[in-house]
């Protein structure tokens, strides 16, 4: 049995632990995220899934600190390990110092970024503009040179999208755009939000098979939200589970498929036939989920699980291994981690 | 862009709306002027009745003495003799100051409804986007109620209410014994007595003086429109996702501000303002005769009681042709402005 979450035999790239995130609203704090704890390797790619509401967002925008407003780091650390080696305290730094971080070495595509770019300018100004927000001496035709063949990478016509209004490009051209953007710095960490919602069909494929190639080939690091197993199964190392704020189970993608742990993880994978069926659609595990404003009392899961037990309501169980490589937050596998189902 | 070809046939359209827009207007106002209860004659012997106490047979013999119009001809073939001086720019004399165009009156009143109104338009217009995006901007800051607050005051308040208040706040208030800040006289006319018309320092600051307090006017009955037009656009683009991105690229907000926020959250904002300069001449009656300014708008309200048809017909022809014009640029200017306007029509590549 290990003594941490994760071996750590390798440096991890990005490490949060314990991290709460809430914000205030009228009701009161809304606990958003619960005492989350993720490591990320260098050039490992973890999927989040979760329903609505569960916290993914608050979780991924906190690594770059690009909460709303009227967000608050409560408790926890988020350490990042630069390219030059240097750990850096994501959780305390400034805004001067996540500046030259977001885009060098972590880039952060929000969700539904039909209009990530500025309406009134060609793509080719926010392109140089990011260049030059990082090294103001950057050549103009450098940054052009490699911008069309990042272009080009992601199956677009780079001299033409370049010189392109974002509104003559298509959603999935816009999204495809947005990644090349991306790679413009070859950043460490890419995090994604989404990356396909909003996208037919045809063009999320084409998305999820650039994604593949250019990870194959920069060897980022990747964090995505997504709602798609199909994109889970292809694109992802590791799993990662959220339910009402908290992470309940992180497994590697294989073993969680085969064999997940947590009740709420068991429900999502049964509910889903196929790889290519959302979770929403067919989210079927009766009952809701709990209010956030609340402080709740026990597993969050409580009210909802088949296998609930007494301590269930009076204890909220912690993120502990459950395997190799494997953790979960269950009282049913804390009492007896051998048995591989409880 | 407008493909090259079709440049001349847009803009050539384009007049033709105005024209067009601006020959239905003046038919309108051709007509309804001479719809309203009395006429000049009718006026101007009441005048002389009431003023020098005349008979009603003396007074009416030397209104038609006055009067080379004849009322009673036909109304359409008195439509077809204005319509065909008006296309060559002929808008005939004025009734009641018999012999002078009524081209030559406006010449002299134009300009001093252009400087009041424009200049307090101008200031309102700087003042209030600087001051609409610094409360969309700083929106947590102690003092974005009270901007945010005062602006929909001002923009609530009627602008001859706000004339009022300025008449007394600087002209009647007496200040611990010393005097109103401005003298009263200042506060009537467009210039002092002494002074004589021309570029000369006494003359200019005469001007400036009289003009001072109905620019202030003209720039409180505004500003607040402004301010709140532009915190409404700037929050919209503060909101928006490319301002996010832009963050999440490490752009300095000096940049993101500048490139990303201002130049969006003016698009609907110098479209208002182009639209709005139409709107100098028409918004000048009340102020300037609280403030018996020799104005377009007064001498507007002079020809109207008088019933001076060719001179009411000629300001009305002056204001609409400023509107349809203005909103004309307004139209152009967003296609300069609006990458997303100016490709309108166009495939989508191009
Ligand atoms: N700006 C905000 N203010 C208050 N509550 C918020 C805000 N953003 C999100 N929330 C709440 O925080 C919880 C987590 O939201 P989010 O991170 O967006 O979840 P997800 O991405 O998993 O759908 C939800 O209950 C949501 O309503
Ligand atoms: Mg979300």
């Amino acid at each position: 049995m290990m003594s941490t979450v994760y071996g750590t035999d390798q440096e991890n790239l990005l490490e949060i632990r314990n991290l709460s995130i809430r914000y205030r609203t009228r009701r009161g704090e809304l606990r958003a995220v619960e005492d989350a704890t993720l490591l990320v390797k260098p050039g490992e790619s973890v999927a989040i899934i979760g329903e609505s509401g569960s916290g993914k967002t608050t979780l991924i925008s906190a690594i770059v600190r690009m909460l709303p407003l009227n967000a608050r780091l409560a408790t926890g650390t988020m350490r990042y390990r630069t390219a030059a080696d240097s750990l850096v305290h994501l959780d305390t730094a400034t805004e001067r110092e996540m500046r030259p971080l977001r885009w060098k070495e972590i880039v952060m595509v929000f969700q539904a970024s039909q209009s990530s770019f500025n309406p009134v300018s060609r793509i080719y100004t926010q392109f140089l503009d990011t260049a030059r927000a990082h090294n103001p001496a950057a050549r103009t035709s450098d940054v052009m040179d490699r911008s069309r063949k990042l272009l080009e990478l992601v199956a677009l016509d780079g001299e033409k999208v370049l010189h392109s209004f974002p509104h003559e490009l298509s959603g999935g051209m816009k999204q495809r755009t947005l990644i090349a953007l991306g790679l413009l710095l070859e950043p460490r960490l890419i995090i994604l939000d989404e990356p396909t919602t909003a996208l037919d069909l045809l063009t999320q494929k084409k998305i999820l098979k650039i994604l593949r190639s250019l990870r194959d080939q920069y060897r980022f690091g990747m964090v995505f939200v997504t709602h798609d197993l199909g994109i889970v199964s292809r694109l992802a190392d590791r799993v990662v589970v959220m339910y009402a704020g908290s992470i309940v189970e992180d497994a590697p993608w294989e073993e969680f498929y085969q064999d997940p742990k947590h009740p709420y993880s068991q429900g999502l994978i049964r509910a889903v036939p196929k790889l290519t069926t959302a979770i929403e659609k067919l989210y079927s595990i009766p009952g809701t989920t709990p209010d956030l404003v609340e402080k709740i009392q026990g597993c969050p899961f409580a009210p909802r699980c088949p296998f609930r037990m007494e301590i269930c309501t009076r204890e909220n169980p912690p993120l502990l291994p459950v395997a190799l490589g494997r953790s979960a937050a269950c009282h049913l596998l804390k009492e007896d981690s051998s048995e591989s189902t409880p | 862009m407008i493909g090259k070809g079709s440049l001349p046939v847009f803009i050539a359209g384009k007049l033709l709306k105005v024209v067009f827009t601006v020959w239905i207007v003046t038919t309108l106002i051709f007509f309804l002027i001479r719809l309203m209860p009395s006429n000049p004659i009718e006026r101007y012997i009441q005048s002389l009745v009431v003023q020098y106490g005349m008979t009603y047979e003396e007074s009416s013999a030397r209104a038609s003495a006055l009067f080379a119009i004849d009322l009673e001809a036909n109304l359409f073939s008195q439509y077809l003799d204005y319509l065909s001086g008006a296309i060559r720019l002929d808008f005939g004399t004025s009734f009641l100051s018999p012999g002078v165009p009524v081209t030559a009156i406006i010449a002299a009143r134009l300009p001093w409804t252009l400087f009041t109104v424009g200049m307090g338009l101008l200031f309102a217009f700087a003042l209030g986007i600087v001051l609409g995006a610094l409360a969309a901007y700083r929106r947590d800051a102690w003092w974005e109620p009270v901007v945010s607050g005062t602006s929909s005051f001002l923009s609530a308040v009627p602008d001859f209410l706000i004339a009022i208040f300025l008449i007394l706040l600087f002209g009647v208030f007496t200040w611990g014994g010393r005097g109103s800040i401005v003298p009263i006289f200042q506060l009537r006319g467009n210039y002092g007595p002494g002074v004589t018309p021309g570029w000369n320092w006494a003359f200019l600051r005469s001007v400036w003086g009289h003009g001072f307090v109905p620019i202030l006017t003209y720039f409180f009955s505004q500003i607040g429109i402004w301010v709140l037009l532009m915190k409404g656009s700037t929050t919209s683009c503060l909101n928006s996702d490319y301002a996010t991105i832009a963050r999440a690229r490490g752009l300095r907000p000096e940049k993101i501000l500048r490139s990303y926020i201002g130049r969006n959250a003016m698009l609907p904002i110098a479209t208002e303002f182009a639209m709005r300069l139409g709107f100098i001449l028409g918004g000048s009656l009340i102020i300037e005769q609280l403030f018996v300014y020799q104005g377009l708008g007064l001498e507007l309200l002079k020809a109207t009681s008088n019933r001076d048809y060719p001179l009411m017909q000629a300001i009305f022809l002056v204001m609409t042709v400023a509107i349809v014009l203005s909103n004309l640029f307004a139209e152009l200017l967003y296609g300069v402005l609006d990458p997303r306007i100016r490709q309108e029509g166009k495939g989508p590549h191009g």
